[in-house]
């Protein structure tokens, strides 16, 4: 089995990262170049970026700093936001992107994913999914950075990419993110019966979260803010992992 | 230095070279791209670079004249060294492509992945020394990137050895021949130790600081 891996989350607008509560009042944390090297110092094993403002007209911005993190990181990365053909994900790969995400674009047209997989591998397509529990319904799909609900199961939704030929699930509980009260382990444990690789995202607060989300089934996890505000450094946070028994990078 | 000796680092359209054209700045080797073989430095090592499918690879080696002049450049003692997809094609062959024959320059049929595992096998796994090499540290368990769904066998002479379901090889090497299984430009630290380790081995190591002189 491959290594739990700890993924910080980086949202980046006009080719700046930056911080804000619900894309509301954002915060400048600075070029994607300057985080994504010091992640890597850390000991971060992955990064995602998604663009939150993605347009057809910053594509040339975004592929600048594309670039420009590819040259830098010696970890791999995922780019999001935007992406809903499959030239838009040949530029970011081109760029030196390791693999791209797709989220609302693949929910109106699921042959985008069948595309990517395709044309690139499917190690190179990240599935992200947004839920929201329904006290009726149960879990489901939320399009457009979460502010528009779908009638969509989210497990149904799950099981469709897997065979649509995602290589990967970023799944984020909105009911949770947040809030720091720690993963959605219900949701965890449902999602990770699908034979690709999950990542858990929404609700990290403490080192024990990060412990439960991977004890219930997720293979990676996913956070902003603590490592944002160096809340929980990763070799803290990775060092608490290995003393539970799971198997990090150190 | 001058282009004479660089790292000639094969462009044809299946690999990410801006990753490992970012490892070898922070190295401080000189390296070059060469999408045909007259482009390829005069000496020094080539990389053979590759992530796809192993059939479209080789036509693409093909087409631009790299298939055939690589054993040759090998036979007359060019270093060469394959990268994950790159390191397959060494291989006699695949089973992703039956029908399509690998160079040969490493012994062994690639055979895919699994049952039982997740593939492709993804992510950070540990890396554990079968062999000793005089170009290689010991990884001692030392943790590299992979993003493959074939792999080789291990054998006696398999350097270093990886685990997904089974045991495989994650870096072989014959005379001047070598292949890494992982990504060591997406292997952080571990990954630029390797890279250049086995490059300075081949012959390419960064210039050292000028000693001012009195």
């Amino acid at each position: 089995m491959p290594a739990k891996r700890i993924i910080p989350c980086l949202d980046v607008k006009a080719g700046r990262v930056v911080k804000g509560v619900q894309f509301k009042d954002l915060r400048d944390l600075g070029h994607p170049v300057e985080l994504a090297r010091r992640y890597d110092a850390e000991g971060a094993d992955e990064l995602v970026f998604l663009d939150i403002a993605a347009s057809l007209e910053n594509r040339g911005t975004r592929e600048a700093w594309v670039r420009d993190v590819a040259h830098e990181l010696s970890i791999p990365f995922t780019v999001g936001g935007g992406v809903s053909r499959v030239e838009d994900a040949r530029s970011l790969l081109r760029a030196g992107a390791d693999k791209v995400a797709v989220n609302t674009a693949a929910a109106l047209r699921p042959a985008l994913v069948s595309e990517l997989a395709d044309a690139f591998g499917r190690q190179c397509v990240v599935a992200a999914v947004d839920v929201k529990r329904d006290p009726d319904l149960g879990w489901r799909v939320f399009l457009k950075g979460g502010t528009e609900p779908t009638p969509r199961a989210a497990l149904d939704w799950l099981c469709e990419l897997n065979e649509l030929g995602a290589g990967e699930i970023l799944l984020t509980s909105m009911d949770r993110d947040g809030t720091g009260d720690g993963f959605d382990l219900q949701l965890l444990e449902q999602a990770s019966r699908l034979p690709i690789p999950l990542i858990a995202s929404g609700g990290a607060g403490l080192e024990i979260h990060f412990l439960e989300a991977l004890e219930h089934g997720a293979d990676a996890v996913l956070a902003a803010t603590l490592f944002h505000e160096g809340t929980l450094p990763i070799p803290r946070l990775k060092a608490y992992l290995a003393q539970n028994d799971l198997s990090v990078r150190i | 230095m001058s282009d004479a000796s660089a790292i000639t680092l094969i462009d044809y359209d299946a690999g990410n070279l801006a990753s490992l054209e970012g490892a070898l700045d922070r190295l401080g080797l000189p390296y070059l791209r060469a999408a045909t073989p007259d482009q390829a430095a005069l000496e020094g090592p080539i990389v053979l670079p590759g992530v796809g499918h192993f059939e479209a690879a080789q036509r693409s080696l093909r087409e631009r004249g790299w298939w055939r002049v690589l054993p040759s450049l090998v036979a007359e003692g060019r270093p060469l060294l394959g990268i994950c997809l790159g390191l397959q094609l060494l291989a006699e062959g695949s089973e992703e492509a039956p029908r399509a024959s690998g160079l040969g320059l490493l012994p062994g049929i690639v055979r895919r992945l699994g049952p039982g595992v997740k593939v492709p096998h993804m992510g950070w796994s540990q890396v554990q020394q079968r062999r000793a090499h005089p170009g290689l540290p010991d990884p001692n368990g030392g943790w590299l990137y992979f993003v493959h769904s074939y792999a080789l066998a291990p054998t006696v002479e398999t350097i270093f050895v990886a685990e997904h379901g089974r045991p495989f090889a994650a870096v072989e090497a014959r005379g001047n021949v070598m292949g890494f299984q992982p990504h060591p430009e997406k292997s952080g630290r571990a990954g630029l130790l390797l890279l250049q380790s086995s490059l300075a081995w081949m012959g390419v190591s960064a210039p050292q600081p000028e000693v001012p002189c009195n």
